[in-house]
């Protein structure tokens, strides 16, 4: 059972390690759009025939 | 039921008024812009807008775009935003009309089929864009344009300046809230160990450590916030909930870390419930802050609204400068249709303008020479020049602003009843804590140090914490299903106290739109040829009093004839000849002007209309009064029903309206016994809301940008999802399907939340009664602790879960 003194501080390592990471994300912004994201994904999928679209007031 | 809006899903009032063959089937819309919007997004083969958009979502009817978007191109007006040193810009967009997910979808594949256009990423939560594009290949004002044409107004904005300070305040709570979590997740491990059995074993005093090790950045760095609260508090005399927690959260953690440094044998250690308590409350807080914020950037927002360049006019011609160099005493061009954009006084030419914004008042006013304008108001057909009085921060709009943010900060938090009762509830815990503690001190340290933190680990307010909260949550999910969206959730609370409703008139009582009420005639003519002539010659007119003729000409299925030689007269009348006859359709004023006689019976058929709030229109050929046109805006059709159903609560009703007072009191007649105010000022707005205060509850209904310092007064604050966004967002309470009657439904759910929130302090005050005698007797272990403190959470869920069903079975 002495794994214990070593699987502890390795899980709190993993665990900072996870923490940092998020600290990241916030400041790159990934979370600043919560909702815009989750459905983009749904959205990107179905491809319009790409007709050059003019302007229509030039 | 009515047909509903192809493009934006409101009731479509007219059936046939606005409709199109679009992918070979007819579509109805509601407006113009509805229609043209519609066909930009076919012919540009995005119609999977149409399938992304869900069947619940009301998008609503496209906004205004901005006149002079040319102007945006000029390199002095971009150095605001941009770098204007490299071709390949990146830019800030803030856009008016983005609802949903297909909005976004839509706007970023409009914008990547253009050229030039690098990178466009809408951001749904925040309502914005980001556009990086090519400027030697093409320019903003035709991203702009293109935006428009879709139907999204966007406007130019500096995220930093605008609100930096708060996004990383914002982020400085996410951070303690994750780390929070993270400390929970991991100390959860050590204590399913410690709970099977490892606190017997070899690595008893090992665990200790490690929960200690976790425990102490979680407290001293996550639970910074309420430290810091409680002892700011207590400094002021002032008992706040954070007291408790920082009590709750120190003691426990205190009183392990003895456990842990002594290595007794004795106790237990309670890092877990430290960690997983802060954590609980740190994710409670960062959603209010969510709320909160959305609040904030709608003020900024607003003061994005205002026009950002001016045209001004020198010896040397006009040109176009950006807002901020206007300065006091410049001569500003005011073109047609556009936003005036300073304060000022009227030196040349004459116009209608739209001032709505400001005073709700639905009809445009004629200003000549010498007259006021404000910043904000919208221009109508004729174009002026203004002397520039007041500028940026000085101006009526920014002083709507500013008035916004005073009534925020002076708003006295609304009292919960959980907030009411904490002082007592941290007054009595502390003190019987203390008892215990000095009761037992008499037998073992030790064991007075146990009995007494478990008193206030017992009474740590779980079940009475959750009490009121989630009572409240599960209101907002049944409200929302039901089309009242509850921003924050002690407003239910006063709302269910309020004893006053004031609505706002124009657009909230009443449908906001100018109707054809009354046409009369002389004897050889007949109402639709009269209505006939009349539309033909308006149809030509983009006036509010032309839109509702021609309207209500489609609506009778009549033809309109062609015309030449329209003239228009902004805010008087206009002219026009067909087959050779002149016509005239105008002010009483204007007719006389134009040298035709005006017999008798008109004048007094118009006085009896402008008796009744009616405002009229009168249609003449070149010699005579043909007829006379009565307009009027009129009540929603729930209007009544709502106002009678508040009353039955014994619920006083007051409506205030910017309006005169003659019409005010015509459109509101049919509601009976009710208070009304009419020709109230914006500011006086809120100051009439103050006032009512006093001896009032007061809840308030609006939608437009001049409700907003009023709705921020107000006790509580309801809008009309088809308002203005600053009215919205200035709101606790949002009807999102626009239909009136949902006040009185909002009401009766806050009484029903109301009534569970009493029972759940309740439960909550039972479970203690009987649980912290036992503690100050000593008698709770650990394990009685675990078993009681769910239950009592259990219950009090269970409680506000009822809510919905009684709800539904209404």
């Amino acid at each position: 059972m002495d794994v214990i003194y070593g699987l502890l501080p390795g899980m709190l390592l993993l665990g900072i390690i996870a923490v940092v990471i998020f600290f990241w994300a916030v400041k790159n912004g990934q979370y600043d759009d919560m909702d815009g994201a989750a459905n983009r994904i749904l959205m990107e999928s179905d491809q319009k025939k790409d007709e050059s679209n003019n302007d229509d007031e030039k | 039921m009515s047909i509903s809006c192809y493009h934006c899903g409101l009731p479509v009032e007219i059936e046939g008024s606005f409709s199109a063959e679009i992918a070979e089937e007819k579509r109805e819309f509601c407006c113009f812009g509805c229609q043209t919007v519609c066909k930009t997004i076919y012919n540009a083969g995005l119609e999977g807008f149409y399938q992304k958009t869900t069947e619940d979502i009301v998008l609503a009817p496209p906004p205004a775009i901005p006149a002079e978007l040319s102007s945006y191109d000029l390199d002095d007006v971009q150095a605001d935003y941009v770098d204007i040193n490299s071709n390949i810009r990146t830019i800030h967009l803030l856009v008016e009309g983005i609802h949903c997910a297909a909005c976004v979808w839509l706007i970023e594949n409009a914008l990547t089929k253009q050229t030039g256009i690098i990178t466009a990423e809408a951001n749904l939560t925040a309502k914005r864009l980001r556009l990086t594009w090519d400027n030697s290949k093409t320019s903003l004002s035709s991203v702009l344009h293109v935006l428009g044409n879709i139907g999204y107004a966007a406007i130019p904005f500096d995220p930093e300046t605008a609100e930096g300070v708060l996004a990383r305040k914002h982020r400085g709570l996410l951070y303690r809230m994750a780390f929070a979590g993270f400390a929970m997740m991991n100390l959860l491990w050590i204590s399913i160990a410690l709970y099977s059995g490892a606190d017997q074993g070899e690595f008893r005093n090992w665990f200790h450590w490690i929960g200690f090790l976790i425990a102490t950045p979680t407290l001293f760095y996550a639970g910074y916030p309420f430290l810091r609260n409680a002892l700011l508090g207590l400094r002021h005399r002032y008992l706040t909930m954070d007291l408790p927690i920082a009590i709750g959260a120190t003691a426990t953690y205190a009183y392990s870390s003895y456990i842990t440094f002594t290595g007794s044998l004795y106790g237990d250690v309670y890092f877990d419930t430290v960690v997983n308590f802060l954590f609980v409350i740190l994710v409670g807080r960062y959603l209010e802050a969510i709320s909160k914020r959305e609040a904030l950037s709608a003020t900024t927002r607003l003061l994005e609204l205002q026009p950002k360049l001016a045209t001004i006019v020198t010896e040397d011609g006009s040109k176009v400068i950006p807002i901020r160099s206007v300065i006091v005493g410049d001569l500003v061009l005011v073109k047609p249709g556009e936003k005036i954009p300073v304060d000022g006084v009227l030196v040349d030419g004459q116009s209608a303008v739209d001032e709505s914004m400001l005073t709700g008042e639905s009809i445009p006013v004629v200003k000549t020479i010498d007259d006021k304008v404000v910043a904000g108001s919208i221009n109508g057909e004729g174009a002026f020049t203004i002397e520039t009085q007041q500028v940026l921060r000085n101006t009526a709009l920014a002083k709507i602003v500013s008035l916004m943010e005073d009534a925020q900060a002076s708003k006295a938090p609304i009292q919960c009843t959980a907030d009411k009762i904490v002082p007592w509830f941290v007054v009595v815990t502390l003190s019987l804590a203390c008892i215990t503690f000095f009761y037992w001190l008499q037998f073992d340290f030790e064991k007075a140090l146990l009995a007494a933190t478990s008193v206030l680990i017992i009474t740590c307010p779980c079940a009475f914490g959750l009490a009121t909260p989630m009572s409240i949550a599960v209101a907002t999910g049944v409200g929302a299903q039901n089309g009242i969206l509850i921003k924050q959730g002690s407003a239910l609370e006063s709302l269910s106290k309020v004893t006053q409703f004031v609505f706002d008139k124009t657009g909230t009582l009443t449908q906001g739109i100018l109707r054809v009420v009354a046409v009369k005639t002389i004897a050889v003519m007949t109402e639709d040829e009269l209505l006939i002539l009349a539309a033909s010659i308006e149809s030509h007119s983009e006036h509010g009093v032309a839109k509702a003729i021609v309207d209500e000409a489609e609506t009778r299925k009549l033809t309109l004839s062609t015309i030449t030689g329209f003239l228009s007269s902004p805010g008087q009348g206009v002219q026009a000849s067909i087959k050779q006859k002149q016509f005239f359709v105008g002010t009483h004023r204007w007719l006389k002007a134009q040298n035709i006689t005006i017999e008798e019976q008109w004048q007094q058929k118009q006085d009896l209309f402008e008796g009744e709030g009616i405002s009229c229109v009168l249609v003449a050929d070149q010699g005579k009064v043909l007829g006379i046109i009565g307009l009027a805006d009129q009540l929603r059709k729930d209007a009544m029903k709502t106002v009678t159903s508040l009353q039955q609560q014994g619920i006083a009703i007051t409506v205030i309206s910017g309006d005169k007072e003659t019409v005010v009191n015509a459109v509101t007649a049919e509601l009976g016994n009710i208070t009304r105010y009419a020709e109230v000022l914006p500011a006086d707005k809120s100051q009439l809301v103050r006032n009512l205060q006093q001896e009032n509850i007061v809840a308030m209904v609006g939608d437009g940008v001049n409700d907003a310092p009023a709705l921020i007064q107000a006790d509580v604050a309801i809008a009309l999802a088809s308002g203005t966004d600053v009215s919205i967002e200035s709101a606790e309470i949002i009807l999102s399907h626009n239909e009136l009657y949902k006040v009185a439904e909002a009401k009766n759910l806050a009484d029903r939340t109301l009534r569970t929130i009493k029972q759940n302090i309740a439960i909550s005050i039972a479970y203690n009664i009987i649980m912290v005698p036992m503690a100050m007797m000593a008698l709770v272990s650990p394990l009685v602790a675990a078993l009681t403190m769910p239950i009592s959470s259990l219950l009090v869920i269970g409680n506000a879960v009822r809510i919905k069903h009684r709800v539904k079975s209404k």
